[in-house]
């Protein structure tokens, strides 16, 4: 049976093999990762992959695990519709 | 714009507990959920809970749920399900959303339980369908009543994957086995017992090499591995399985926490990255509380005191409560948390709290 | 079928049933089932196809996190199916990639 590929990020398809070539071209934050290989880009804003690309990045560089882990948080927080937001930031209250 | 006193972000057992004794001092509180059920987990929660009498010892997770829900009915919590707390903006305002509106309201504390995340492990097929987290095999079985599959694998032997194991028996299903990179059993020997006693061998120092089937898993493969978790060559096997289950332990979902500007810190033992905080569940920032797992991966009875004492610190300082009041009730809260962090598991749980508090009055310029 | 009937700790009440269509089929469900629990219960594991590769997913977390479970669901893509309740008539199908099979007015 064909080997299958060993995905770090599931939302956008990011193999174990690409996340490693990231963090060996220089790339050892989740940011840089993010803008090399779009994991943590996906749908699941990276609540899935984030600790694994961190895992990768105190493994394959010099950078330790908890420092591999501090990345930016931007709102909205989880999948949301972009309709949506467009109707608080215009001022849906009660 | 409604404004209420107490804002809970996460209708688990911490965001209860929080929520119910908030609002039992005459808070108004609103208790917001992104599903469309409160209780967090403890619904799928099958198994009966530890401890003395005070922590529901002998009582199943989902039984605990519904007393909880009766009490948070009792002290007028307005419970906002199907809800995600998507924003929080620095004067307190809090957006959030439905499938098909979202609002704004603002609260005058801020207390946010919003768990956990199950870790996820990379190795070649495991994105193939079948290939699933624990949790969600649990949820597959205990809340929705349909078994994920008929023959098991499951990863990881701490007490997530060994009561799931137990669990996914009681379904009906198959465990061809449990698998653990350590060389011993990680969760309680009482849980391990009574997986090996239904049959279920235990594989320490063995991990998942590959999942193998065409559109769905067929079959894992697993080997053994060294004391420093290398591959022993030579030791691949085949287990025909159509499930496997990851149980490698929870993250801390601290988005939300780091939004709000809290400032953040880190303890491998208790799940990672998280917001440093006080015994009473203050973070760095004014009016903003965390509880449970947010605060470090333990258990849910923990979880759910950890909620009230953040509910009478919010209605304490709402002016809720008298001072010798909130005293009395931290205090009681506070026996029960630290019965839960004695025994070897619960000691190791205390000593990393001790060390995030420690942190936090450092950093706020106190020392303790 | 891999729907639980009977079991030693909880109490499993019969619940009413319903027809959704699964890829323009009719396919029976109970009432509450998430489409998730309905499809598993037919022996119906993938979900969706992936947008690059083209791979299969399905379940994953269950509880509304990984979004690997999307699906278009009447004509809608990107629908969690492991917390969205199965509906009587409700279009549920395999997405595929982004969704280019929902319908283009959504």
């Amino acid at each position: 049976m064909e080997r299958k590929n060993a995905y770090v990020c599931r939302c956008e398809e990011v193999t174990q093999e690409e996340i490693i070539a990231a963090i060996r071209a220089g790339d050892t934050t989740l940011d840089a990762v993010k803008r090399r290989t779009r994991a943590g880009m996906g749908f699941c804003q990276g609540r899935t992959c984030r600790r694994l690309v961190a895992q990768l990045i105190s493994a394959y560089s010099d950078v330790p695990f908890d420092t591999a882990l501090e990345g930016s948080v931007r709102m909205p927080v989880g999948p949301l519709s972009l309709g949506l937001i467009a109707d608080t930031a215009g001022g849906t209250e009660e | 714009m409604k404004t209420y006193d107490v804002i809970v972000v996460g209708a688990g057992p911490a965001g209860l507990g929080a929520a119910i004794e908030s609002g039992k001092a005459g808070a108004s509180v609103l208790l917001a959920d992104e599903n469309d059920q409160p209780g967090g987990q403890l619904f799928k929660q099958i198994h009966k809970f530890f401890g003395s009498h005070d922590h529901y010892a002998g009582t199943r997770g989902f039984q605990i749920g519904q007393q909880l829900l009766e009490e948070a009915a009792r002290a007028h919590v307005e419970i906002r399900l199907s809800t995600r707390v998507w924003g929080i903006f620095e004067d307190g305002t809090v957006s959030a959303c439905t499938e098909d509106e979202s609002f704004r309201c603002r609260g005058t504390w801020l207390i946010l339980a919003t768990g956990a995340t199950e870790n996820s492990l990379v190795f070649p097929g495991n994105t193939l369908p079948g290939v699933i987290t624990a949790g969600a095999a649990q949820t597959m079985v205990n809340l929705r009543h349909v078994r994920p599959g008929s023959r098991a694998v499951v990863v990881g032997s701490g007490n997530v994957g060994l009561i799931v194991s137990y669990q996914l028996l009681q379904a009906g299903m198959d465990v061809a086995a449990i698998l653990e990179a350590a060389p011993q059993v990680t969760g309680y020997a009482v849980h391990a017992g009574k997986v090996r006693r239904a049959g279920v061998p235990v594989l320490c120092s063995h991990t998942v090499l590959e999942a193998r089937g065409e559109r769905e898993l067929e079959e894992v493969v697993v080997a053994q591995v060294d004391g420093q978790f290398r591959l022993i060559p030579g030791t691949e096997e085949v287990i025909q399985a159509d499930t496997l289950c990851i149980s490698v332990g929870l993250t801390p979902r601290w988005e939300l926490a780091a939004l709000c500007g809290c400032k953040m810190d880190f303890c491998g033992p208790l799940g990672g990255r998280l917001p440093l905080h006080s015994e009473t569940l203050e973070t760095t920032c004014p009016h903003v509380l965390v509880a449970g797992d947010l605060s470090g991966i333990e258990e849910a009875s923990t979880a759910l005191d950890e909620g009230r004492l953040a509910g009478v610190h919010a209605a304490a300082a709402l002016g809720l409560l008298s001072t010798a009041e909130s005293a009395e009730r931290e205090r009681e809260i506070q026996s029960r948390i630290a019965a839960l962090r004695q025994g070897a598991f619960g000691r190791k749980r205390q000593t990393s709290k001790e060390q995030i508090w420690s942190r936090y009055h450092q950093h706020q310029g106190g020392g303790l | 079928m891999r729907r639980i009937t009977q079991h030693p700790i909880l109490d499993i009440p019969e619940r009413g049933r319903l027809t959704f269509f699964y890829n323009g089929q009719p396919m029976e469900a109970r009432e509450g089932d998430t489409i998730a629990a309905a499809l598993t219960d037919q022996g119906i594991r993938v979900f969706r196809e992936t947008h690059k590769r083209h791979e299969p997913r399905g379940l994953f977390c269950a509880v509304g996190q990984c979004t690997d479970c999307i699906m278009v669901v009447n004509g809608r893509p990107n629908v969690r199916a492991c917390v969205t309740r199965v509906e009587a008539g409700m279009r549920v199908e395999t997405q595929r990639g982004l969704g280019e099979n929902a319908d283009e007015n959504i």
